[in-house]
Order: C-alpha cells, then structure tokens, then sequence
C-alpha cells in the first residue's frame, strides 16, 4: 500500500468538487445568455464523477474523478419578449435551461463534500504526525 | 512478551486501512453507482489474538480472517443515483477510528516506555 495514498484520495475528492464547483459558477453565470460558440442558447453543464481506485485490491482506497463534463438535454426555457435580438417572429426568445434555484443546492451539496474532505485531510494528518511520536 | 506490541500492530494496522476505507467514502460522496464500504474490525481482530484455549465445544472459535477479504460494501438502501454514503455517519465514523488508532499509538508508546524503563533499572 502506498504511504499517502490516503492524501491522494482526499485530494482527488477536492480536486473534483472545485471543478464541479466552476461548472456550476459557468451554469450560473450563463443563466441569461441566449448566444454561445456552439451556436444557440447556453445549456447548463453537469459534472460526471466516477471511483478511481488506488490499490490492486479493490474497495480498499478509492479517489475519485471526474470523467465528463456534459450538456444537460432538458428542453431550453421559453420567454416572450418581443424586443430581444434573439427574438423569433413571434417574439419568443429560447432561454438556457439554467435553474438558479438547482444550481445554488448543487453549490451546498458541493460544498459540504468539499469541507468533508478537508476535515478528513487533516485528521489522516493528525493520525500521520502521531504515528511519528511513536518510541518518544 | 512481545504479545502486546502484535496486538496493537495489528489493531494499527486494522485501524489504517479502515480510514483508508472511509476516506474513499467520503471522496466518493457523489459519486453514482458507489457503494460505502466498511471493515469488519471483529474479524480482522480475533484472527489471531483470540488465540485462547477452549474449554467447551459451545465457546466461540477465533477464526483466522485476512485483512484483504473484510472490506465489504454496505447494502443499505440508497440515493437517486444508487450511492449509498451517508456524509455525517462517514465523518463520525472516522472520527471514532482515528481515536482508536491514537489511542493504539498511545498505548505502543507506553508499552515501549515501560520496557525501556526496565532495561535501565537493570545495572
């Protein structure tokens, strides 16, 4: 077993919360911009994590990793406002289907795995820095 | 003699790979299709301290367990996306392991100290 493995894992967990954390910044930021790149309205993107194991014997330690950044397919909202550029004949502008309401509960939950991952980081430290008073 | 320093090494080692395990829970919170996984302790443990004499066919035997066969996944009910870790029991959990380890630590140390001390008043 490698020694600080244990500080990869919880490394790889932070690492992937603050990308999923910068999508979801995207998401929000985008929540009104009816032009992008690709062409057409924003979509809102998602995070995929996926177990990463660190040992041949499997189960034992797992980081974690994010494996694709994908468009959320969800019809785009519909808004009428007649005076928009981006305004068909009819007056109906497409909308990114960006719910802010979502994206504020992704941030907490994102957050929170975060913070638990921070607060296990350091008790493998305490753990570590005690193994080293062993024999005083 | 040296019975008290096996049983701690193994209860070091039982207690390091256990937060390996729950730290992996942790770092896979979100993860879909994940599994939180835990160490049986009592198997890892009775392996080989329980090395006792039975004095009656209905005393329960120590059974020898390897460390690499007691990781097991938990098969309780779980989230949307079929993960079943429990952020707060993870973290408790942790927590209780991590002063078990120490407390081992603790008790090497005073082990240690006592043998050395009887080798000083030895001359």
């Amino acid at each position: 077993m490698r020694v600080f493995g244990i500080f990869e894992v919880s490394a790889s967990a932070l690492e992937a919360q603050r990308q999923r954390m910068n999508v979801i910044a995207s998401n929000m930021a985008n929540v009104h911009s009816t032009r992008t790149e690709e062409g057409g309205p924003y979509r809102r993107k998602d995070v995929v994590f996926s177990a990463l194991p660190l040992t041949a014997d499997p189960g034992v330690l797992e980081g974690v990793k994010v494996v694709d950044i994908a468009a959320d397919s969800t019809p785009l909202r519909t808004v009428y406002d007649p005076g928009h550029p981006d305004a068909d004949k009819d007056g109906n502008v497409s909308m990114p289907n960006v719910n802010v309401l979502e994206e504020m509960v992704n941030m907490m939950m994102a957050y929170r795995a975060y913070e638990a991952s921070v607060s296990a980081f350091s008790m493998s430290k305490t753990m570590f820095l005690k193994t080293l008073e062993l024999g005083r | 003699m040296g019975n008290g320093f096996q049983i701690l090494e193994r209860l070091l080692q039982a207690t390091k790979i256990r937060h390996g395990v729950i730290v992996s829970n942790i770092a896979n919170a979100d993860t879909p299709d994940y599994k939180a996984k835990d160490v049986k302790f009592e198997q890892l443990l009775t392996g080989e301290i329980m090395n006792l004499r039975r004095t009656s066919p209905r005393h329960i035997a120590a059974y020898e367990a390897g460390p690499s066969g007691s990781v097991t996944a938990e098969t309780t009910n779980h989230w949307e996306d079929r993960n079943n870790v429990e952020l707060d029991m993870e973290v408790a959990k942790m927590t209780e392991n991590s002063l078990l380890y120490q407390a081992a630590i603790h008790l090497l140390s005073t082990n240690m100290r006592m043998f050395k001390n009887a080798l000083r008043r030895q001359t």
